[in-house]
């Protein structure tokens, strides 16, 4: 299993470096922003790229680019989005209010969606199950932001319950700042909590029609008994990768809610950096979600061997 | 007994939310907390301070080289109201926070927000009151200029400096306008105290033309009409720049320009040049290899001469390139000495400007409105250079602990992306100095400026959020959206905010661009377009000048803005209501003789037939139904004789279509209500004509930015579009219709083709009058109009500001901009404007909005509750709502 990690590891560090060159020499090869014709600045951006170094040969810069990472940690400045100011900085300044928002929402919804799925696939084909399916599919189908929206115009404008922005500040674990929040969690979970009752349901009513389960109620398991420590356990498999890929998730942000909510956070950063042609700003976005999603890839394989013992990761045979 | 469980442990996981939740909620608060909607505890400043106790005035010292002495200042009988010690926060919100509002930097009209809040130029705008009044206007009619970090208007000493400073190359034959001694206002200080002084100026303009650092605003003082002598030499010293010539080659070579001195820029054929560079002379013959192509074969070897001669000169194949690959090279000189640069220290307050360009009057001050300077201690220390690119950057102004304020409030909390907060800077002058106060033209008290304590400046992306928030009282105002007119246009609390743009529609008159799309004319690859149906679809039509004249008859442009955009007016002109050519006055450009009368040629309006000429333009709807129809039968005769459309069956109805593509940049509501709109209409004016139901708009697939470029290429036909600029100079204007640079329709209209002949006064300001009749170009009256000198025959015009008198200039734009008119190229629509909601916690002292000044801004908004009054009256309402 180690050894199965180590190479899995070279592997994503080999993926990302491709993966950055190339982002690197795409993004460089897009046109600046365009100007108005006659803007007297003109001359000025002009200069100011030469001196950036933009005008010299893409391959040299990449070298520069490449250069500055391994030996400085030097992500380089934002050179349009937020004038002067470090990068790494910038995206680490931002992305708490992501992640802690995101966090809210997944404590909450997993529970209570794994729950939901249990219930229903208890109660196959019984009104509460379609009931409990029905409502999943609607939640699923209508984007989170009709939700933030609902969730402003009721609890925020009508009953006055919540703020309609997040709270200013870095106090993340304020109770001020928690109740700011309420309305994004909710409006994240909606559809966190219907994508993982489907899913429980699916594998559990699967699971609990299987040979093995009829065997372990012969042998005098009760209902409870059963389904706990084998049809759960056996979920399990497809439910954990889901539970990670979410918790990938929370690191990206979401542009719609946190632009609803004024949520300071990273949603809206990838996209403002291309449209910007902020380079520093995209590629430290593209190196930093590579890097989460290829390493969420790999927790995600190797948590199949603790799952379920027969899954062996690496083995050749 | 499993259900029983089962409820038990969804009961356990919700309880265990519930605990993570709280203990969330019991965390420790941050240090950087910002608290953009609660109010805030500072004290308001006591502003009855009288004058003339012991607030130093700082004078107005008319000899240049000494430094102001502070004088007791008058007035000692003026009572000034007292607002007490309350707080009053406007609460704002906008839709992208600033993150950068370094004066050197910052470029966009976000970053451009806190400027008012935390610096004051060295002279600005104020109402005129009983305190200030202008002769002839009415209190709070117009405005004065007064020094703010100035201590008095600048002083003229170009005949001195000229004398003793031969390095700022002043012409010869100047006087006036080229060099300023400006004292400056003792009283000024940053935030911590620190005196403002001229070593401030002279160090931040230093800064401000840093050749490392490359600031973006240093264009501001280089390539606009405020240019600081020598700025440019300094900023680029060391190096060479290759600027691409903007136009055609053959437009460049045909005002006179000399090929010899042509760059073309190797990179076209992706060879470098035999330097090494991408740049060769476009006469130099030098061969260089292309690896591209195997040896022997043709053009296995090119030079710039080769290039030029067969791709980009004028006629060649690839001449439409040559705009971007053709360029003209300037060198600067290397270790330029800043001692040359247009700003010197002549008193330790007071500092000398000497411009490379004449400035004067109005112009002069209203540049000087901006501020440049920093404070050095912090710049310093937020220089940095990046990496190994040898350029440099900065931080100064991206945070709380890198700005330092010198205006009325103070940076006090920001976030990125989420709030900022502004709070009185107690160390700002304008508090204390008597000077900044004001008599309302209501109760006729007199009052400080500046009642607001702090400003709460918060991200709210969502304009139905604003909405919300506004209703309960959360926010000062609301820009109304289109879904909101019906129910808030006759509100007590709307205010109409005009603007400078005129929406027109550009009409596509590029016969090429048209034939090349309908398949008549081979595109450049020699190739044929092949899905254009002749036989349905014609685009031919739309150049004929009738069919044009007919379409800006067919429509009411008040009814047109009732149906797609309320908030906005009639457009019936190329320059909108809100220009002002006499900023001394504030008068405006639309409501003289001159520009009615062009009106009135432009829609054929007789004026003989009304009592007034203001009674004629007053008729002038945009709309007339019998003119439209009589235009759509003449232009369906002329495009049956050009052959652009065909009647087979000689009903006398056209075969074809005219197909109008609108260059739509992304799918709106708006663009599809107003191409209904225009749809509708036309139907309804064209029935009865050949072109019934034969007409019609649609929008084209979404272009993003590249609109404007397929508009002027002519593979696009119209679009709502518009210009906005100063509205102190409508004059400047003229350059959008006839410079090719900037023209919609350069590829179809050359403005120098166009001769105009008129009577006018050369005689110049100061002089009598001598008229002449003139006979000039439309780019040269247009230039001429700018400031250049336009050499004809041997005598030379130029009608620039401040040289030819304001009713020539105006005869002039006005014959201009109706010349412009009739090509139709141009059919103004829209006049912009917005609405809002102000809230029921402020009011403006004026309603009527002014040009520059709007309605006065936070320096003259006054409150009807403070901050706990308000939050009292909000809950007093059913539901905590607001009602407007």
């Amino acid at each position: 299993m180690f050894k199965y990690a180590l190479k899995r590891i070279a592997l994503m560090l080999m993926t990302v470096f491709i993966i950055m060159c190339m982002c690197f020499i795409l993004i460089r090869m897009l046109p600046p922003v365009p100007l108005q014709p006659g803007d007297p600045h003109t001359e000025v951006l002009m200069a100011r790229r030469e001196a950036m170094g933009y005008n010299k040969p893409i391959i040299v810069q990449l070298g520069i680019f490449l250069k500055d990472i391994f030996t400085r940690w030097d992500w380089g400045i934002s050179d349009s989005l937020y004038y002067g100011q470090n990068v790494w900085s910038i995206f680490v300044t931002k992305l708490p209010a992501s992640i802690i928002v995101n966090l809210y929402s997944i404590i909450w919804s997993i529970p209570v969606g794994i729950a939901l799925g249990v219930f229903a696939a208890l109660k196959k084909n019984t009104w509460i199950d379609h009931t409990i399916s029905t409502l999943t599919m609607v939640v699923i189908s209508v984007p989170s932001f009709v939700y933030a929206f609902l969730i402003q115009y009721f609890l925020s404008y009508k009953l006055s319950l919540f703020p309609f922005l997040m709270k200013g500040g870095t106090d993340w674990f304020s109770k001020e700042m928690f109740i700011s929040m309420v309305p994004a969690v909710l409006s994240l979970s909606f559809g966190v909590i219907a994508g993982f009752t489907r899913t429980t349901r699916a594998e559990l009513t699967e699971v609990l029609t299987s040979e093995f389960m009829l065997l372990a109620r012969t042998k005098g398991l009760t209902k409870r008994q059963a389904t706990v420590r084998h049809a759960f356990k056996n979920c399990m498999v497809v439910i954990v990768p889901a539970i990670f890929g979410n918790f990938v998730g929370i690191l990206s942000g979401s542009l719609i809610i946190e632009k609803i909510f004024s949520i300071p956070g990273v949603g809206g950063l990838y996209l403002n950096a291309i449209n910007a042609r902020d380079y520093n700003i995209f590629m430290l976005d593209t190196a930093f979600y590579t890097v989460i999603g290829l390493a969420a890839s790999i927790i995600v394989d190797i948590s199949y061997g603790f799952i379920d013992p027969r899954i062996r990761m690496g083995s050749k045979k | 007994m499993f259900k029983k469980n089962l409820k038990k442990a969804i009961t356990l996981v919700l309880v265990a939310s519930m605990m993570v939740s709280a203990a969330a909620g019991c965390g420790k608060k941050g240090e950087d907390e910002v608290t953009p909607t609660v109010a805030p505890t500072q004290a308001a400043t006591d502003n009855t301070e009288k004058p003339g106790t012991e607030t130093p005035d700082t004078g107005n010292t008319e000899t240049p080289g000494t430094t102001t002495e502070p004088t007791t200042a008058p007035e000692p009988e003026l009572v000034i109201e007292d607002f007490g010690d309350a707080d009053y926060v406007y609460k704002d919100s906008v839709s992208t926070l600033a993150s950068n509002w370094n004066p050197h930097t910052y470029q966009t009209t976000d970053d451009s927000y806190p400027a008012d809040f935390l610096r004051v130029g060295l002279y600005s705008f104020i109402f005129n009151d009983e305190l200030n009044p202008v002769e002839g206007k009415e209190a709070y009619e117009g405005y004065v200029i007064v020094p703010e970090m100035a201590a008095a208007m600048p002083v003229d000493v170009t005949e001195k400096i000229k004398a003793e400073h031969p390095e700022f190359n002043i012409p010869k034959d100047a006087t006036e306008g080229y060099a300023y001694v400006i004292d400056l206002n003792p009283l000024a200080k940053w935030e911590d105290g620190t005196p403002i002084n001229a070593d401030t100026y002279v160090y931040s303009m230093k800064e401000l033309f840093d050749p490392q650092m490359k600031n973006y605003r240093a264009s501001d003082y280089m390539d606009s009409d405020f240019v600081i002598a020598n700025a440019k030499n300094y900023y680029y010293q060391g190096t060479e720049s290759y600027d691409a010539i903007g136009v055609k080659i053959s437009e460049y070579l045909a005002e006179g320009k000399a090929v010899e001195d042509i760059y073309v820029d190797m990179s076209f054929w992706g060879v470098t040049a035999p330097d090494g560079t991408n740049y060769a002379l476009a006469t130099d013959d030098t061969m260089v290899r292309d690896e591209a192509i195997p040896e022997g074969q043709p053009e296995d070897y090119v030079s710039a001469k080769y290039l030029y001669d067969t791709y980009l000169g004028p006629g060649c194949p690839y001449e439409s390139y040559s705009s971007a690959y053709l360029c003209t090279k300037t060198s600067y000189a290397d270790n330029y000495d800043f001692a040359n640069v247009g700003i010197m220290k002549t008193g330790d307050y007071q500092i000398t400007l000497v411009l490379g360009k004449a400035l004067a009057g109005f112009m002069l001050h209203y540049n000087l409105t901006s501020n440049w300077i920093v404070y050095q201690p912090y710049y310093d220390a937020c220089k940095s250079q990046i990496g190994e690119t040898g350029a440099w950057s900065t931080t100064y102004n991206t945070s709380v602990e890198t700005t330092m304020s010198y205006g009325p409030y103070k940076l006090t909390q920001y976030q990125t992306d989420k709030a900022m907060r502004f709070e009185r800077n107690e160390n700002w002058y304008g508090y204390t100095d008597g000077k900044h106060i004001y008599v309302d033209p209501v109760d006729g008290l007199t009052y400080p400026m500046y009642q607001t304590t702090a400003i709460d400046t918060q991200v709210v992306a969502e304009a139905a959020t604003r909405k919300l928030m506004f209703l309960k009282g959360q926010l000062m105002d609301y820009g109304l959206q289109t879904e909101d007119f019906d129910e808030y246009r006759s509100s007590e609390y709307t205010y109409v905010t005009p603007s400078e743009t005129i929406f027109f529609f550009i009409f596509n008159g590029y016969m090429d661009a048209i034939q090349i799309r309908e398949g008549k004319k081979a595109q450049e690859d020699g190739t044929f377009v092949t899905d254009f149906d002749q036989t349905k679809y014609d685009l031919e039509t739309m150049t004929l000048t009738s069919f044009r004249q007919a379409v800006a008859v067919t429509y009411d442009k008040e009814a047109l803005c009732t149906a797609v955009s309320p908030a906005r007016s009639g457009g019936y002109g190329l320059i909108g209501t809100n220009y002002i050519y006499d900023p001394e006055t504030g008068a405006k450009y639309r409501d003289t003789d001159q520009a009615k009368q062009a009106l009135c040629d432009f829609y054929s309006v007789d004026v003989s037939k009304f009592a007034s000429l203001d009674d004629a333009v007053d008729s002038i709807t945009g709309y007339d139904e019998t003119a439209a129809k009589a235009l759509y039968k003449q232009a369906f005769d002329e495009a049956i004789a050009a052959g652009y459309i065909t009647d087979a069956d000689g009903d006398g109805i056209s075969d074809q279509t005219v197909e109008i593509t609108y260059a739509s940049s992304a799918s709106s509501a708006f663009i599809t209500k107003t191409l209904d709109y225009l749809n509708k209409k036309m139907n309804e004016v064209t029935a009865g004509t050949p072109f019934a139901g034969k007409i019609m708009f649609k929008e084209s697939a979404p272009l993003g930015n590249e609109w404007s470029t397929k508009l002027k290429s002519g593979m696009a036909d119209t679009c709502l579009a518009g210009w906005s600029g100063s509205a102190l100079n409508p004059f400047g204007l003229t350059e959008l219709y006839t410079n090719p640079a900037q023209q919609y329709d350069a590829k179809w209209f050359n403005s120098s083709s166009v001769d105009i002949t008129m009577d006018v006064n050369t005689a110049g300001i100061d002089n009598a009058a001598k008229v002449e009749t003139v006979t000039m170009t439309l780019k040269q009256w247009s230039d001429a109009l700018n400031g250049a000198t336009i050499e004809i025959g041997d005598k030379s015009y130029n009608f620039g500001d401040g040289i030819a008198d304001v009713e020539t200039r105006l005869n002039i734009l006005a014959k201009i901009e109706s010349t412009v008119l009739m090509t139709y190229n141009y059919i103004p629509m829209l006049q912009d404007a917005g609405m809002s909601l102000l809230s029921q916690q402020v009011f403006y002292v004026i309603e009527e909005y002014n040009p520059i000044l709007g309605r006065g801004g936070i320096a003259y908004m006054k409150y009807n509750y403070d901050e706990k009054a308000w939050a009292d009256y909000v809950n007093s309402q059913p539901d905590g709502t607001l009602s407007y």
